[in-house]
């Protein structure tokens, strides 16, 4: 048994060096961190084009019988439930009907109303628009006349009142019985997309930087220069190495994405204020940064685990085109990982997903999507942690043994049996 | 405190390819291990390197078992080449050389020194890619030799090379066991181990068919050449077949060899040419050349070998 440096800490320097330094690294990593600040300035950008969230609608009388304070109190009652800040209804009238309707076509108005009075003397509204019949516009403007013409039966049976005073809105106060219960669905869906970014991230992490990495082993078999590496160091030491300066090249592009994707993130928030003069909310506000420490050690153990078994499996190949088919269990293993923290998500406290989160698979998925979304006691971090770092040695031990009898393997079929058949090499 | 081999066997699936393989290399030579293709040559360097184990049997150099020994016992030159073609020349030495554990300050020595030798010395930055494959041969020789092993274990060196590389090859092999190393390569080329081998194994079908000092070897075949050259047209299958048993081997350009079968005296042919009024211009008593021994042992000659493997190789069997 030889020391795993500082062999292990030279073959990772090359390969560290000979991935960052090639022209395809600097190209994809400067596509990456565009496509980062790009993606987060997505919002902010269509938000722009978008013009400003005001609302006009027109309205237009056909008869005398229709009070000219209606627009008014239609203005007043959207305004009233209207629960983006940010948002103003403008409600004007309008004697020019054909030609409201061609602004509502060239989408300059909202939604035209005609007002008329029907048989029964009660109002009759005609909305015209374009948008669909579940927009939040149907919905606010259905509830708006509504009070519209609450308040016109009121004033026609003769109830003499201000129309803004009868319909605004009421005070309510709410108070918990459980003063320091956090709830559950508060800032849910923001929480929510923070963990499913998290697991995304993780899985991409995985998959392409594990592939890299098995690609690179046979890579290494197909041009030969593997019998030199095995004479000069042990499977051990190949391995270790390769995972870490395969790992440290794709932490390098990975992070250089995540704080692209950071700034445009804090830019956006700058941007948002600078153009739009808005206090705009944080976007960041209600989650739980603190989970960033645990996610980056479970991060790093995941990544290394999946690195060091699809290290092993490269050593199957002899040829660049059979990587995707010696790798394709350890995609299996990711996939279910992948996709147990999407049902998980959902119900982040039931028992298999408590089971399965500790999994060193999974658990940098898993835990990680429940410390967002529920909570998790530290036994279990030190459970998962612990368990994560026997798999990893586990793991060397395995991937070497496939190693040292893959790496002489040319052209024969490729089967676990052949592997293990040939797995007597013991040093 | 020799590299012993000793009944070494390893099977792969259905395929015995060492069977009880055994002999024995003195340190301080030069040693060729002679077969045809899949004899067992590669399976067993590997196995002497520890990069393959043996189902059974031991390989122990200097008493200790090559399981215990450091791996900077071993300097290997495998018969596929294989360098990483992307990095300089320089940057690919010094990498194999740190995993040896040698100081990057002697091993840019040394790498500049054997540069010199190899008469490439401007090839220190280029890139592995852009040199022929005769000069990435010998940087991979470089790269198996800058660690300053004890043994040189090196699978058909020779092939590929040009006869201005094979020279300088083979200058380098003298130099390293001038250094008092212990150098062990195959090769195809009977006249390369003529030339440098002090002992051989040839081996077939994974057994040694036959071992020791080339000089040994050749007189155990019990028979002897004889090389005759007469002024006249040169033949000599009018005469010859007086002598029992004496069969013209071949007829070179300027002379004719003649196997001698063991028992007979050679120099009964030059008493009948003379006897004859033969004016011989040249009369040797030798002894069979390796490609004889090869024939002998194997059956059929080691040159139809290389050739096929050259076809092999070009064929693209990487």
């Amino acid at each position: 048994m030889r020391t795993l440096f500082p062999n292990a800490w030279f073959v990772a320097r090359r390969e560290f060096r000979m991935r960052v330094r090639s022209r395809s690294f600097l190209i994809v990593t400067a596509i990456l961190a565009l496509v980062g600040v790009g993606l987060t300035l997505l919002p902010l950008g269509i938000e722009l084009l978008a013009g400003s969230d005001d609302r006009r609608v027109a309205v237009v009388a056909s008869g005398n019988d229709i009070p000219g304070s209606l627009g008014g109190t239609l203005q007043a009652a959207l305004n009233a439930t209207e629960t983006d800040p940010e948002r103003q209804w403008q409600v004007e009238s309008s004697d020019d009907e054909p030609g409201a309707r061609q602004e509502v076509t060239d989408g300059e108005l909202d939604a035209l109303l005609a007002v008329s009075r029907g048989s029964g003397g009660d109002l009759a509204y005609d909305v015209f628009t374009d948008e669909g019949p579940t927009s939040s516009l149907h919905v606010a403007l259905r509830s708006a006349l509504y009070q519209v013409s609450v308040s016109d039966r009121l004033q026609r049976a003769g109830v003499e009142a201000d129309a803004n005073q009868i319909l605004a809105p009421p005070a309510i106060t709410v108070t918990r019985s459980d003063p320091d219960a956090q709830d559950p669905e508060e800032n849910f869906g923001a929480r929510y997309l923070f963990a499913m970014a998290l697991v995304i991230l993780t899985f991409m992490a995985v998959i392409t930087y594990g592939t890299w990495v098995a690609s690179s082993v046979a890579e290494e078999k197909s041009s030969r220069v593997m019998e030199l590496l095995i004479t000069a160091a042990t499977p051990r030491q190949l391995l270790a190495g390769k995972v870490l300066g395969t790992g440290a090249a794709g932490l390098t592009q990975y992070v250089a994405v995540v704080l692209a994707a950071g700034i445009g993130l804090v830019l956006q928030n700058v941007l948002k204020g600078r153009l739009l003069g808005a206090e705009s909310a944080n976007q960041l506000e209600g989650l739980q940064l603190g989970v960033l420490a645990p996610f980056g050690l479970f991060f790093i153990g995941g990544f290394m685990l999946y690195a060091i078994l699809y290290a092993g499996l490269g050593s199957m190949a002899s040829r660049q085109e059979e990587v995707q088919q010696v790798t394709g269990p350890m995609i299996f293993v990711a996939m279910i990982g992948y996709f147990a923290a999407f049902i998980g998500l959902n119900t982040p406290d039931a028992q298999w997903m408590q089971w399965l989160s500790w999994v060193p698979f999974f658990s940098p998925y898993l835990l990680i999507a429940r410390a967002i979304l529920d909570t998790v006691a530290p036994w279990e971090w030190l459970l998962a942690g612990a368990l994560m770092l026997a798999f990893l040695a586990g793991a060397l031990w395995v991937a070497a043994r496939i190693y040292s009898a893959g790496v002489l393997l040319y052209g024969q079929r490729l089967s676990l049996r052949n592997v293990f058949s040939a797995v007597r090499v013991d040093r | 405190m020799s590299l012993v081999i000793e009944r070494v066997s390893k099977r792969f699936g259905h395929v015995l390819a060492l069977d009880e393989t055994s002999f024995t290399v003195e340190p301080g030579r030069i040693f060729g291990l002679l077969g045809a293709n899949g004899a067992g040559k590669t399976t067993c360097m590997r196995i002497v390197l520890d990069i393959l184990r043996a189902d059974t049997g031991s390989v122990t150099w200097q008493g200790r078992s090559n399981t215990q020994l450091p791996r900077d016992t071993w300097g290997y030159l495998p018969e596929e080449r294989g360098l990483y073609t992307r990095m300089t020349v320089l940057d690919v030495l010094r990498f194999f050389a740190s995993l040896y554990g040698v100081p990057e300050a002697d091993a840019t020595r040394e790498i500049d020194d054997w540069l010199e030798r190899f008469r490439v010395p401007d090839y220190r930055e280029r890139k592995v890619e852009e040199l022929s494959k005769g000069n990435q041969q010998k940087i991979q020789f470089i790269a198996a030799i800058l660690h300053d092993p004890d043994v040189l274990i090196m699978d058909e060196p020779f092939t590929g090379l040009d006869p201005v590389n094979v020279q300088l090859l083979k200058e380098a092999f003298l130099e390293m066991k001038a250094r008092g190393k212990t150098l062990i390569f195959s090769t195809h080329q009977m006249e390369t181990v003529e030339e440098l081998c002090e002992s051989i194994a040839i081996l077939d079908r994974g057994r040694v068919v036959v071992e020791g000092a080339v000089r040994d070897v050749k007189r155990a075949m019990g028979r002897q050449v004889v090389r005759l050259a007469t002024d006249g047209d040169g033949r000599v299958d009018g005469w010859l077949g007086e002598l029992p048993g004496m069969t013209v081997g071949a007829e070179r350009q300027d002379y004719v060899e003649i196997r001698v079968p063991a028992g007979s005296d050679p120099e009964a042919i030059l008493r009948l040419a003379l006897q004859r009024g033969e004016r011989v211009t040249r009369f040797e008593i030798a002894d069979p050349s390796l490609e004889e021994v090869f024939i002998e042992h194997v059956g059929r000659p080691a040159a139809a070998e290389e050739e096929r493997h050259l076809a092999e190789r070009t064929g693209g069997a990487a």
